[in-house]
C-alpha cells in the first residue's frame, strides 16, 4: 500500500464518516461543521485526481461561502435547539425515493466505468495524469471554444446588478 | 450577432443616460432613438450589409429564421415603448433602468433565436428572466407588485435549478452540450422503436419542464396570474408578449432539434399538455372579473395555441409561430396600452367607453377580435397556421387536438367579447386618464397592422422569405 492509496482510503473513510455524522447530529450547528469536513474530505479527493483548481473552487464557494450562508440560516431561524420534528410520513418516503434513485444512478454509472467498459478498473488516483482539473486547461477552453458564452454571462450579471441597484435604493 | 452585442450596448447606454439627462421624457426618447438604431443594426445584418462577426465557434447559429424573429421582436418593442413609454416612466424612480432592463431583455431574446448550444440556451433565458424578475417588482410602493416579484423569482429560480440539473443530464449521457439530436442507443434499422438513453430522456424531461413554466403552461403556470396581475402593467404587457414568443422560440428550436425520434410517448406527452393548458387557461379566464388577470389567464390560453407548433415541428409551424409572435404581441400590447389608460381594471370599468373613447374601444375591439381569432384579423390566421400545421404533421391524435382547440377557442370568444358588450352595450360612464394624439395615431397603426395581416398573411411571410 503506496501514500496515495492510504491517503484516499483515509480521506474516503472521513468523507463517509463525517457525512453519516452530518445526519446524526441532533444539533443542526454540528451538522454544518460536520458538512465543511465532508467537504474537506472531498476537496482531497480532487486533489488526488490531479484537478487542484476543482479542490480550491469546491473549499471556497462550498466550505467557505454556501456554509456560511447555511450557519446564518440556521441561526436566524433559530434551529439550533436540540429537538427534532416528526415528519409526516410522505416526506420520509418521497427522501427515501429521491435518495434511492439518485444511489442507483450512481452506482450505474460506477458500475459501467469498473465493470463494463473497465477504463477504471484498479484505479484509486490519477496523481500527475492528466491536465483537465489543472487551471491552465481550463483559461484556454474558456477563452477559446466557450468564449461566447463567457463573455454574454457578463451582459447576465449587468443586468443582475442593475435590478439589485433598482430594487435596493432608497427611494 | 449585430442584435446582441448593440442591445447590451445600448443597455448600457440607456443605464447611464439616466444620471446625464434629467427629463423624464428626453429619458423615452433616448429608448426611441436605441431602439430604431437596434432594428436597423439587426436588418444590416438580415440583408448581409454589415455584420459585426465574431467566431462563436458553433454557438451560435445565425439563421434567416432568427434574423427575422429578432426584427419582429424588436418591432414590437418600439410600438410598445411609442404607446406605453409615457408609462413607464411613471412607474417607480428609475425609468433609466427600466429601459436599460429592458434592453438586456433584448439581448436574451437574439440569443434566444440564434443558440446552438445548451450552454448558450440557458445565458439566453437567464438574460431574459432576471431583468423580468425586477421590473415585475418596479413599483416598489405597492406591495402587490412586491408579492409578485418575490413568487416569480422564487419559483423562476427553482425552475432555473431544473433546467441546469436537465443540462447537465443531457451533457453526462451524451458528452456535449450541442443540441443534435438524441443519439440512440440500439438503434436497430427497421427494429422496434429505438431506445434513447435514459439520461438523456429524463433530462430533455427537465428542460422541458423547465421551459413550460417559462412560457406558462399547464401544469406550470401558477405563477402566471398573480405575477401578471401584480406586476404594473406596462411590464405586464412587455413579459406576456415579446418575452412570452422568444421564449417559445427557443423553446421550439430546441426540441425539433434534440426531440426528433422521441416517438409516439413524445406526441402523447405535448397533447396532454397542450390540453390542460387549453383547458385551465380558457376555463379559469371565463370567472375573472378583472380585465387584467382575464389577460393574465387568456395569455395561458394563447400559450396553449403556441404549443401546437412543438407538436407539428414542421415549417408550418414555424411560419405559424411568427404569425403569432405578429398577432398576438400586437393585440396584448394595445389592449394594455387602454387598459393602463382606465382608471378601474374591471369589467365595469370599460362600460360606455364606446361613448366617452370611441376611437379607443374601436381599436380595442379589433385587438379582442384577433385574440379570440375571429376572421379578417390576424389572430385567425395565426390560429390558422397552428391547426393546419397539427393537421399536416399528422399523428393518431391530431385531429382531435383540433377539434378540442377550436372548442376552447369558442370558450375564448365569451370572455373576450364581454368586454366588447361592456364598451359598447352597457350604460356607463368609463373613466380614462388623459388620452394624446400620439396615442391614438399608435393604436391606429396597430388595429391597422392587425387587419393587414388579417387579409394577406402571405404579406409578412413572404417578407420573410424575401
Amino acid at each position: 500500500m503506496n501514500t496515495t492509496q492510504i491517503l484516499f482510503w483515509f480521506l474516503s473513510g472521513l468523507a463517509l464518516v463525517s457525512a453519516l455524522m452530518v445526519l446524526l447530529s441532533k444539533n443542526p450547528i454540528h451538522s454544518i461543521l460536520w458538512l465543511i469536513l465532508v467537504f474537506f474530505s472531498i476537496s482531497g479527493h480532487y486533489i488526488l485526481l490531479n484537478a487542484q483548481f476543482l479542490a480550491i473552487v469546491n473549499l471556497i464557494v462550498y466550505a467557505g461561502a454556501i456554509m456560511v450562508l447555511f450557519l446564518f440560516v440556521v441561526m436566524l431561524m433559530n434551529l439550533s435547539k436540540e429537538k427534532e420534528d416528526q415528519k409526516n410520513v410522505w416526506m420520509k418516503l418521497s427522501g427515501i425515493i429521491a435518495g434511492g434513485c439518485f444511489l442507483v444512478s450512481t452506482c450505474n454509472v460506477i458500475f459501467n466505468a469498473q465493470v463494463v467498459s473497465k477504463e477504471l478498473a484498479g484505479k484509486t488516483a490519477l496523481l500527475k495524469e492528466g491536465s483537465i482539473g489543472l487551471i491552465g486547461p481550463l483559461g484556454k477552453a474558456l477563452f477559446n471554444d466557450y468564449v461566447v458564452p463567457f463573455e454574454i454571462s457578463s451582459v447576465l450579471f449587468l443586468s443582475a446588478m442593475v435590478g439589485a441597484v433598482v430594487i435596493g435604493k432608497k427611494d | 450577432m449585430n442584435a446582441i452585442i448593440l442591445s447590451a450596448l445600448l443597455g448600457v447606454v440607456m443605464m447611464f443616460s439616466g444620471i446625464v439627462l434629467k427629463s423624464k421624457p428626453a429619458i423615452v426618447s433616448t429608448a426611441l432613438a436605441s431602439l430604431v438604431l437596434l432594428l436597423i443594426g439587426n436588418l444590416l445584418e438580415t440583408y448581409g450589409i454589415f455584420s459585426i462577426r465574431v467566431n462563436t465557434h458553433d454557438m451560435l447559429d445565425f439563421t434567416k429564421f432568427g434574423y427575422f424573429f429578432n426584427t419582429l421582436a424588436i418591432a414590437a418593442t418600439l410600438l410598445y415603448v411609442i404607446l406605453s413609454g409615457k408609462d413607464v416612466i411613471k412607474v417607480g424612480n428609475y425609468p433609466a433602468d427600466c429601459f436599460a432592463l429592458i434592453f438586456f431583455v433584448l439581448c436574451g431574446v437574439s440569443i434566444l433565436s440564434s443558440f446552438n448550444n445548451l450552454l448558450m440556451m440557458f445565458i439566453g433565458i437567464e438574460i431574459m428572466s432576471i431583468p423580468l424578475y425586477i421590473l415585475t417588482g418596479a413599483d416598489k410602493k405597492n406591495l402587490k407588485s412586491n408579492e409578485a416579484s418575490l413568487k416569480y423569482f422564487l419559483m423562476g429560480a427553482f425552475s432555473t435549478g431544473l433546467m441546469l440539473m436537465g443540462i447537465a443530464l443531457i451533457y453526462g449521457a451524451s458528452g456535449s452540450f450541442g443540441i443534435e439530436a438524441v443519439k440512440l442507443a440500439n438503434a436497430v434499422p427497421g427494429g422496434a422503436l429505438p431506445q434513447a438513453p435514459i439520461l438523456d430522456v429524463i433530462g430533455l424531461m427537465f428542460v422541458f419542464a423547465s421551459l413550460l413554466f417559462k412560457v406558462s403552461a399547464a401544469p406550470f403556470h401558477f405563477w402566471t396570474p398573480d405575477v401578471y396581475d401584480g406586476a404594473p402593467s406596462v411590464f405586464t404587457s412587455f413579459m406576456s408578449t415579446i418575452v412570452k414568443a422568444a421564449a417559445f422560440v427557443a423553446f421550439i428550436h430546441l426540441f425539433e432539434n434534440k426531440a426528433t425520434e422521441m416517438g409516439n410517448i413524445w406526441k402523447m406527452l405535448m397533447v396532454l399538455t397542450i390540453i390542460a393548458t387549453l383547458l385551465v387557461g380558457n376555463i379559469t379566464a371565463v370567472f375573472q372579473q378583472s380585465v387584467k388577470r382575464m389577460l393574465a389567464y387568456s395569455s395561458i390560453a394563447q400559450a396553449g395555441f403556441m404549443l401546437f407548433a412543438l407538436y407539428s415541428r414542421n415549417d408550418m409551424a414555424k411560419e405559424g409561430i411568427l404569425l403569432y409572435t405578429v398577432a398576438y404581441s400586437v393585440a396584448t400590447v394595445g389592449i394594455f396600452a387602454i387598459l393602463i389608460k382606465m382608471k378601474d381594471y374591471t369589467f365595469d370599468g370599460y362600460n360606455g367607453l364606446a361613448k366617452t373613447q370611441p376611437l379607443l374601444a374601436a381599436c380595442n375591439t379589433v385587438f379582442l377580435l384577433s385574440l379570440a381569432g375571429i376572421p379578417l384579423t390576424a389572430g385567425f390566421f395565426a390560429k390558422y397556421w397552428m391547426l393546419a400545421s397539427v393537421v399536416k404533421a399528422g399523428g393518431a391524435f391530431a385531429i382531435w387536438l383540433v377539434i378540442i382547440a377550436v372548442l376552447f377557442a369558442a370558450v375564448s370568444v365569451y370572455y373576450y367579447f364581454r368586454v366588447i358588450q361592456s364598451m359598447y352595450f352597457k350604460e356607463g360612464n368609463a373613466e380614462t386618464t388623459e388620452i394624446s394624439q400620439g396615442f391614438k395615431i399608435g393604436l391606429l397603426v396597430m388595429a391597422a397592422i392587425i387587419l393587414y395581416v388579417g387579409i394577406n398573411p402571405d404579406g409578412l411571410l413572404q417578407w420573410f422569405y424575401l
